[in-house]
């Protein structure tokens, strides 16, 4: 609400945005020891593994582990086109 | 029943001796009879904040080799006649302390106190291992920074590990004009990335460092904003339910308005 007030009113927007957002994923990658690198390659291997079964929108897939409460989850979000015809 | 609780924080410099020496005040002032520990051994500093560093004779050190009794190297604090400081020493460094000692130590001190307050030294190695070692209860400070939050986050963590229950947070230095103009993180950014419960938030100013040039901690000065929010912490820790944060004062004819128009978080202490 702060952060709209101040837009309206033509003052840029704080830097303590900046600073949440960059500590949210830092104490994530501090806690499961993952780099980001390495969240790539797994976000690539699992969106493989889905693109087997059905059919995804691969430039829209959210992929990202997030922490509430000192509990760390992975959380994705993947849109389906369609499921892929099975090649039985 | 004697509680230790230990002043940590990870990240060196936040204000773990300032927290250490006001709320040893602040408890005292109460009635308590409080003991307060500096376990920075080789940087010792809560002496000089509590300005009673021309009355050491014995340290920390000094006790635990068995050169002296602990009531001999205990200073009275004459202002507060049931505060102590327990000094640290300062030509030893953290390796002269093992954890079992500290326990001991600890044990020893609780069996005549009400509270042990441990002033822990910055970083996750020796000393901190040492300041934990006896403690009950931890209380962890921070500033609204990245790295100090970063660190407390890691200290958490490293508290949570050695069984030390429900570790609570101090947020210190807070500035409420950053927070108004969303410069700085403010409480609730705070309390949803670390996930502990809050016992106060302390704001940046210059009585800080004008008590700490008298050597008279600010929690001794009734008429100091930042005294009362010591003072605060102390009731919230020695158990008072519901203690109310002191509202900060208004910082601008823009902050007023805003705070008029309901738009303003709670601003408190
Ligand atoms: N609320 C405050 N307002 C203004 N200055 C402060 C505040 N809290 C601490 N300071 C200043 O910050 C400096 C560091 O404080 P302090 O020595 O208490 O930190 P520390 O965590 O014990 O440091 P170290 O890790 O070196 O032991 C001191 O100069 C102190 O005066
Ligand atoms: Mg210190």
């Amino acid at each position: 609400m702060m952060e709209l007030i101040n837009r309206v009113f033509g003052s840029r927007l704080g830097s303590k945005d900046d600073a949440k957002a960059r500590l949210k994923l830092l104490l994530v990658h501090d806690q499961v020891d993952l780099s980001p690198a390495q969240l790539d390659s797994m976000k690539a291997e699992i969106i493989e593994v889905i693109g087997r079964y059905v059919e995804i929108d691969r430039d829209s897939v959210d992929f990202k582990l997030e922490r509430s409460n000192g509990e760390i989850a992975l959380v994705s979000n993947v849109p389906v086109r369609r499921v892929v015809a099975r090649a039985v | 029943m004697s509680e230790c609780i230990v002043i940590t924080s990870g990240k060196g410099g936040v204000g773990k001796t300032t927290t250490s020496a006001n709320l040893s005040v602040s408890l005292a002032m109460m009635g308590h009879k409080v003991a307060v520990v500096d376990a920075d051994i080789g940087l010792r500093n809560l002496d000089v904040i509590l300005g009673l560093e021309n009355r050491i004779v014995y340290d920390l050190v000094h006790v635990i080799e068995g050169e002296c009794r602990l009531k001999q190297a205990l200073i009275r604090d004459k202002r507060l006649e049931n505060l102590f400081l327990l000094p640290a020493a300062q030509t030893r460094d953290k390796s002269a302390v093992n954890p079992e000692q500290m326990r001991k130590l600890v044990e020893q001190l609780k069996a005549e106190f009400d509270y042990v307050i441990i002033d822990c030294p910055a970083g996750i190695e020796q000393g901190f291992k040492n300041s934990i070692a006896g403690a009950d209860k931890a209380i962890i400070v921070t500033t609204p920074e990245v790295s100090a939050i970063r660190d407390a986050d890691r200290i958490i963590g490293l508290v949570e590990a050695a069984e030390l229950p429900e570790p609570r947070l101090i947020i210190n230095r807070f500035r409420q004009k950053m927070v108004d103009r969303g410069d700085m993180l403010n409480k609730d950014d705070i309390l949803e990335i670390l996930a502990i419960p809050l016992i106060g938030v302390v704001p940046d100013h210059e009585d800080i460092i004008v008590s700490a040039n008298r050597g008279a901690p600010v929690a001794f000065d009734d008429t100091s904003v930042v005294g009362e929010a010591y003072r605060r912490i102390a009731r919230r820790v020695s158990g008072e339910a519901d203690v109310p944060f002191v509202a900060l004062q208004p910082v601008g004819i823009w902050e007023n308005v805003k705070r008029w128009m309901g738009l303003s978080a709670k601003a408190g202490v």
